[in-house]
């Protein structure tokens, strides 16, 4: 069977698995925006300072939200050992995890675009003016988080205290995509919107490591 | 599987020489290498801290290569290795990481910099404690062997694309200038003193992987042998049911 | 010598942290054994 059909043919399950309930796109969503709040008391939100910090809160959020939401992807699986299931189809294992990874970025990306014109108006930020650039850095940071977040997924999904080390395990892993984000996000909402380019490359190179070594080291994931 | 007397006299010899090399190696750095124009006798530092730092990085490399080598061969002797490197590789890590500060506060006056290297560091300590963390977590020895070697497979990639966006993102937001730096043209007595250094603190290494290792092929024994009489009683428990139930 | 206390901090810190670390394993070592010894002989009294 052809790889890129297995992967969107699991797309699709996974799709259709998360729309019955919406339990993880509802809850990431909330979280996002509970953050988003939060944060608010800890500084003067519309102070000129402010808007040095408010890219950076809003990728944390999403970084946090994400590590969270991609816990059950291979965690689920393990109730009925349905992933045993899915190892027997003619799917390969990339395409199993690109499957996984694809439905976990859409739902990551859904949860964001509904976020963005929250935080615009919170934050009293225009994004309106620079949205393909800033839904370009948006899509590659998101791809990082949710490439390296399900890969993870599947390797704690056996340990103990998992909820807890797949945020411990991804975060620091995701600093490049974190820095990267934050400045380009930065550069494009600041008073004088700029795109800095170098960002949007290590983003890039970033998606592109991973999806190599995702490639390479998939057998070892879904083998859990 | 005992250890043989040949290995155990080996292991003797080389700790002895490491032991040598590391005190004629802190003779060097006090008595042989020059004097640093400015910072003075603080600079002493660098010999172990940038050495304990490279040394950490051999180690963390090893990780890697016993990484990929166990998924592609599945022999346990990568497995182990790989826990040896690593706990080996965080113990230099944190030393880099607190000779740093100590180096730091009488040199620029703060005890840390956010600066590419010393942050990088930081992060690297996490992503590897990270990883022993995930491997106590997990109890079947073959998923852990599995799950940490596809989790350090991705930390060490990961490393280069760390230090290089903390770096585009310090020189677009600069710290306080800091002079001289670690290494920044080393007069060529220090640079000789600094490699023979170097060479002991592998050495140190080597031995404390050495040792480790030794650890987890016993801790990998008794594993076996706990499941072998688990099994036994489970073989015993059934026999004797079904005993019963001919009665 | 200027900044003495910080040198000696740094290497006394330093290469404690190897000892400890040293000590760590010497400590799993004999505790590996030990149950090794232990798991042996229920065996045999099997």
């Amino acid at each position: 069977m052809n790889s890129l059909r297995a992967a969107s043919i699991i797309l699709g399950k996974e799709l259709r698995t998360e729309f019955r309930t919406r339990e993880l796109l509802t809850t990431t969503v909330v979280f996002v925006l509970m953050v988003l709040i939060l944060f608010s008391f800890t500084f003067d939100p519309t102070a000129e300072e402010a808007r040095r910090y408010t890219p950076g809160l809003l990728w944390l959020a999403f970084l946090f939200a994400g590590s969270l939401m991609l816990f059950p992807s291979f965690a689920r699986e393990q109730v009925n050992d349905t992933l045993d299931a899915l190892r027997m189809s003619p799917a390969g294992s990339f395409a199993i995890v690109m499957g996984k990874v694809l439905a976990n970025f859409a739902f990551l990306t859904l949860a964001e675009w509904l976020m963005l014109p929250v935080f615009s108006v919170f934050y009293d930020v225009s994004v309106l003016r620079v949205l393909w650039q800033l839904l370009l850095v948006f899509a590659l940071g998101t791809f990082g988080l949710a490439l390296t977040g399900t890969a993870f997924s599947a390797v704690a999904a056996h340990a103990r205290m998992r909820e807890l080390l797949l945020p411990l395990l991804l975060l620091p892993l995701l600093t490049p995509v974190l820095i990267a984000s934050v400045e380009a996000t930065a550069g494009l909402l600041a008073r004088e919107p700029q795109f800095d380019v170098t960002w949007v490359k290590i983003l890039a190179g970033f998606d592109v490591v991973f999806l190599a070594a995702s490639y390479l080291v998939a057998d070892a994931l879904v083998e859990e | 599987m005992g250890r043989s007397r040949q290995s155990d006299a080996v292991r003797m010899g080389l700790a002895v020489l490491v032991g040598l090399l590391v005190i004629a190696g802190a003779y060097a750095i006090f008595f042989v290498a020059p004097m640093e124009a400015s910072q003075r006798e603080i600079q002493r530092i660098f010999y172990f801290h940038v050495g304990s730092a490279w040394t950490a990085g051999v180690a963390f490399l090893i990780v890697f290569i016993a990484n990929i080598g166990y998924l592609s061969k599945r022999a346990p002797m990568w497995d182990r290795l790989a826990v040896s490197s690593a706990e080996v590789g965080l113990a230099f890590c944190t030393v880099v990481l607190i000779t740093g500060p100590i180096w730091a506060k009488p040199v620029w006056g703060v005890a840390w910099v956010w600066d590419a290297r010393l942050t990088t560091t930081a992060v690297l300590w996490l992503l590897y404690v990270g990883y022993l963390l995930l491997r106590s977590f997990l109890d079947d020895p073959a998923r852990r062997a599995v799950a940490s070697a596809a989790f350090g497979i991705f930390a060490f990639l990961d490393v280069p694309l760390v230090y290089f966006s903390i770096r585009i993102w310090r020189t677009q937001h600069p710290q306080p200038v800091i002079a001289g730096g670690e290494g920044s043209g080393l007069d060529p007595m220090m640079w000789r003193v600094f490699l023979f250094n170097w060479v002991a603190l592998l050495g140190v290494m080597a031995l404390l992987i050495w040792k480790r290792y030794r650890v987890e092929a016993l801790l990998r024994e008794v594993e076996e042998l706990e499941v072998e009489i688990a099994w036994k009683e489970a073989d015993a428990a059934s026999r004797s049911v079904l005993a019963g139930q001919n009665n | 010598m200027k900044n003495f206390e910080f040198i000696f901090a740094a290497y006394t810190v330093g290469w404690a942290v190897f000892f400890v670390y040293y000590l760590t394993v010497i400590r799993r070592l004999g505790r590996a054994e030990e149950e090794l010894q232990r798991l042996k002989e229920m065996l045999q009294g099997k």
